[in-house]
């Protein structure tokens, strides 16, 4: 039957999480008041830090795979507008080979051990990761500690990643969630770095050159800024010795003057309209200011935008839903689909909607949306909230299974939290909350608040900034 | 706190007006009457915890799990009915339980062909506890569950993920769907929008996987079990009904067919929940509600199962159509797709490790593809096909195994131009299959095999999957320990062999596209037999240079 497991079987996994763009890890049922000790089904996180300030992170479950990896405090938000793509960049050159190991050598020693090496770049953080036999995880290590410090950065490499990035440029462009999401943030954050996008203008992908990124690399790689996470067959112990020898000598990041501040990004409430009839179904994203990821509001936000919910036509209509507006969407061909989100990062968030419709129904789509917002700061039942409740948990629950998956929720949690919440104390947070709760997030974020807009596409019927924003209060006669 | 403009004014003045109106309205307000709390600003504080980087004080202690995985072991106990009842204990607070049936396209013989395709749109609908989909979704989503169906050649597989706690409801709930559907009417006419829709979109997708396999499993098993369709044929669509439905349930769904497997569960509560609503509670039909058609005389040549070995015929499906481009600049041409399949072994056979190996060797994939070093770049399917010929847009190898038989094929897809010289590409690929096989290709295959197997076990659907399949198709787990051993043993004689065995047999081919310079049937079978994988008729030896 094993074959069967070759074609990676999909049975359940398959469970669409949109909804919830924010992770946290399982958790057991806890009764909020009770003290006495309390099982959870699952082995501990454990934390250490090495003199070299580099942190690491494991839970052992013993299984016969691994997964190791990187989480560096770093990415497109450190960067400035000359070298806006630079973090990107580097992402793909660490592939390309090391002063130790050519591009070859390396593929070859993964390939050989059956293990996958893989990489991120993202507006906060940067990632390196690798799958891999439970007894390969000290090769594994090695190897991340390899592509991280002695990358090689040839000239012919980075020449030939220039095309490369280019091509997946135009494959973002193409993708067109991506491109209102990237429109969003240069609308909400404008003139700060976060409203940059992570792969950079054109124009700098042409001209960044080896300096640019070796300047990089010392700023933002080093010890300081670097979680090893591990989740699987990795023993803690064993995994601290591995760092302290292979990043235990590490220097850096280095610093011109003085180390650089997280400088706090502005939000301003605006939109940006790219309006372009040839395409057929308008693209639109409306969001508020939310909470950074050490917020506590933001597990109310988290309820909240579980609250608003995701559909799309293949789903169907049905009481199942646990929106309105879900409802509504099935029940009058409101959009082709939508879903909420909550982007998080260190001190600012945006919480809100994606949709896409057909042109001429923009318009009621958003005045049910924002009747919905409405709802939510005022009158959203126990009833509702409950079952959000209860969805959330799950939803998050359900996607940390397999080692990649929890060792990226340790990594991240590391990085935003600096340790990782036990599950019943997320569990005890997320019970913890009322539908009052719910409204006065909603009064906090929501009511009267100035939303950003973007849009994309056949957008001549999304309503005017000032009429949109007048649907942020409600009349009430 | 944040430059909103004037914007922020605007909205002053109209909050203003709002509460001015709302106290003179008050006495006949339409909407709640609960007043808005106005005092809550951006710097007002909402929860009462800290920030999550700091622990929320006086939470009781926790006490974590020690097991390791490798501790668990597979239990299985049989039901006084024949029922299989499988289980394994595994960490988190989730588990999946779920029903296997031998059920599919594959013993549609006497049938309309398309039932499955129907049943699979069905399933989870209503049941004689549940009055629709809807509160079976209600019921699971209390205990933070999900569930699916998903059927292939041969089995079904009906399965939920659910919180521990709610074993009891999960399992009632697929007693249910498999043993007590209502099927309604309404029902099935929703089943055949759903499949209507999706012949159609299959139509207009340039993803042809779903209609090769039908294409190549037809050809390798002309008119017979596994070369079935699995897609509902279009004029089928509004033939199947109720009464069919049934007849093909209450043959089919019987214990002895069945395994209820989980994971994350407690034995001794799996098997008496299974107890309760499998053994106890009577099918639908046995309660004799439904498929009273014994005497209808459909209903007798209906009646029985299909128990027929799978012949392997070999075959020649060309389908002459437009394939749909990719959306987007992806550079992509209109591309034709050629299958060439060769008789594999069955997962019983000896040589099934091989065969996997075999699989594992030849590798492929897209030309295109993202992701880091892993994805297979140094199997032979990318290093002597994909990176040599500029014109393929993809080449990978498969191989089913079934229980009595197996499917070995190479996918591949090219411009339309060159279709010609990927059936020699191919069919070379083939045939050299046997030659040169290095040290460190076969070592490399036999690792990344092993670790594809455990890595895919990460996950629990899988290893519910995993037990699922195998107690159902020989009444035992073999653990994964067993195949990295096996798989360990393996010699390049082994996979020599194996593909020895495979170029005895006759060729499948299916083609889809512009397909009209495929090579005939008696060519390809020639080519499979020269030593050098020539073609009749081929211009020489392949080369980059013509």
């Amino acid at each position: 039957m094993a074959t069967r497991l070759l074609k990676v079987s999909s049975a359940l996994r398959a469970y669409s999480n949109n909804t919830s763009l924010v992770k946290v890890p399982k958790q057991w049922q806890s009764t909020s008041a009770s003290l006495k000790e309390i099982l959870l089904n699952q082995p501990p996180t454990q934390v250490t830090t090495l003199d070299c300030g580099m942190r690491i992170a494991t839970e052992d479950s013993g299984a016969p795979t691994a997964t190791v990896g990187l989480w560096i405090d770093a990415g497109s938000r450190f960067e400035t507008d000359e070298n806006n793509g630079v973090a990107h960049f580097m992402e793909h050159m660490a592939f390309k080979g090391t002063t130790k190991r050519s591009q070859t050598d390396l593929e070859l020693e993964i390939e050989n051990m059956g293990a996958h090496l893989n990489a991120y770049t993202s507006r906060e953080q940067t990632v390196f990761y690798a799958k891999c036999l439970a007894e390969d995880v000290p090769k594994a290590v090695e190897i991340l500690s390899d592509i991280i410090q002695n990358s090689k950065l040839g000239e012919n490499e980075i020449e030939r990643e220039r095309g490369v990035i280019l091509r997946e440029m135009q494959e973002v462009e193409t993708n067109l969630q991506e491109v209102v999401f990237d429109h969003l943030h240069a609308s909400a954050y404008q003139g700060t770095p976060l409203g940059r996008t992570i792969l950079g203008p054109t124009n700098n992908i042409k001209k960044i050159t080896r300096n640019d990124l070796v300047q990089y690399v010392k700023q933002y790689y080093g010890p300081p800024r670097f979680i090893l996470a591990g989740a699987g067959g990795v023993n803690h112990n064993a995994l601290v010795e591995l760092a302290e020898k292979h990043f235990g000598q590490m220097k850096g990041p280095v610093y011109d003057e003085i180390p650089p501040v997280l400088t706090p990004c502005r939000y301003t409430g605006s939109e940006i309209r790219v309006r372009d009839d040839s395409i057929p179904l308008a693209h639109v994203a409306i969001a508020i200011e939310g909470a950074g990821w050490a917020d506590p509001d933001n597990i109310p936000l988290m309820v909240a935008n579980t609250l608003m919910g995701a559909w799309d036509r293949s789903q169907g209509g049905g009481v199942n839903n646990i929106s309105y507006l879900a409802e509504a969407s099935a029940h009058d061909g409101l959009c082709h689909s939508y879903q909420s989100f909550n982007t998080c990062y260190q001190d600012t968030g945006l919480w809100g909607v994606y949709f896409v419709s057909d042109p001429m129904e923009i318009e009621w789509f958003i005045h049910n949306l924002q009747r919905e917002w409405m709802r939510l700061c005022t009158s959203v039942t126990e009833k509702e909230v409950e079952r959000a409740k209860n969805i959330l948990k799950t939803n998050m629950l359900l996607q940390l299974d397999g080692t990649t998956a929890i060792c990226e929720d340790i990594g991240r949690q590391m990085l935003c939290y600096n340790r990782r919440i036990p599950l019943h104390e997320f569990e005890a947070r997320i019970n913890s909350i009322t539908a009052s709760n719910i409204h006065d997030i909603g009064m906090k974020y929501i009511y009267d608040q100035c939303p950003v807009i973007a849009g994309v596409g056949p957008v001549e019927n999304l309503p005017d900034y000032n009429t949109i924003r007048a649907g942020m209060y409600r009349l009430r006669l | 706190m944040l430059p909103q403009s004037s914007l922020t004014t605007v909205a002053f003045t109209n909050s203003a007006v709002r509460r001015k109106s709302v106290c003179f309205l008050k006495k006949c307000s339409f909407s709640s009457q609960k007043t808005i709390n106005n005092k809550i600003t951006r710097k007002s504080i909402v929860t009462p915890f800290p920030p999550l980087t700091q622990p929320v004080p006086n939470l009781p202690k926790a006490v974590y799990a020690t097991a390791k995985e490798e501790h668990q072991i597979t239990k299985v106990t049989v039901l006084s009915n024949g029922l299989k009842v499988a289980s394994e204990n595994r960490f988190g607070q989730f588990c999946t339980v779920g029903v296997l049936l031998d059920s599919g396209p594959r013993y549609e013989v006497a049938y309309p062909h398309g039932i499955s395709h129907f049943l699979e749109k069905l399933a989870f609908g209503s049941t004689t506890t549940y009055e629709n989909k809807d509160q079976i979704m209600l019921a699971l989503e209390k205990h933070g569950g999900i569930c699916d169906c998903q059927a292939s050649r041969d089995t079904f597989v009906y399965a939920a993920s659910a919180e521990r706690r709610g074993l009891d409801t999960v399992v009632q709930i697929l007693g249910d769907i498999v043993l007590r559907p209502q099927i309604t009417q309404e029902e099935i006419n929703a089943a055949r929008q759903m499949i209507k829709f999706e012949l159609e979109s299959l139509l207009t997708r340039p993803e042809q996987e779903p209609i090769l396999m039908d294409m190549i499993h037809a050809a390798a098993y002309r008119n017979n079990t596994l070369g079935l369709p699995k897609i509902c044929p279009k004029e089928n669509v509004d033939h199947i009904d109720r009464k069919i439905l049934f007849e093909y349930l209450k043959c089919h769904y019987t214990p002895h067919r069945m395994v209820v497997a989980g994971v994350g569960v407690e034995h001794e509560d799996l098997v008496s929940a299974v107890q309760k609503y499998f053994v106890e509670e009577k099918s639908i039909w046995e309660k004799g509600e439904e498929g009273q058609v014994q005497n209808d005389s459909v209903g007798k040549h209906l009646n029985i199962v299909d128990t027929s070995i799978a012949q392997y015929t070999g075959g020649y499906i060309l389908e002459e159509c437009n394939v749909p481009v990719y959306a987007g600049p992806s550079g992509l041409p209109e591309l034709s797709h050629v299958v060439i399949g060769l008789e594999g072994c069955s997962h019983q056979d000896s040589n099934f490790v091989a065969m996997c190996v075999l699989n594992m060797m030849m590798g492929g994939g897209n030309s295109f593809s993202a992701g880091g070093p892993g994805k297979g770049m140094y199997t032979r399917l990318y290093t002597n096909v994909l990176n040599r010929y500029h014109w393929l847009y993809s080449a990978t190898a498969y191989n089913h195994a079934y229980a009595d038989t197996g499917l070995f094929y190479i996918h591949a897809s090219c411009t339309p131009s060159h279709v010609r010289d990927m059936v020699e590409v191919i069919v070379h690929e083939m045939v050299t299959m046997t030659n040169n096989i290095t040290d460190n290709e076969l070592a490399r295959a036999k690792k990344q095999l092993q670790s594809m197997l455990l890595m895919n076990l990460e996950q629990r659907p899988v290893v519910f999957e995993d037990i699922g399949r195998q107690v159902l198709a020989t009444g035992s787990r073999k653990r994964p320990e067993y195949f990295i051993k096996a798989i360990d043993e393996i010699s390049k004689d082994d996979v020599k062999n194996v593909a020895r065995r495979l170029l005895k047999s006759p060729p499948s081919v299916a083609a889809r596209g512009e397909v009209r310079a495929v090579p005939t049937i008696r060519d390809i079978q020639t080519g499979l037999i020269d030593e050098q994988g020539r073609l009749p008729g081929s211009r020489g030896r392949l080369s980059l240079f013509r």
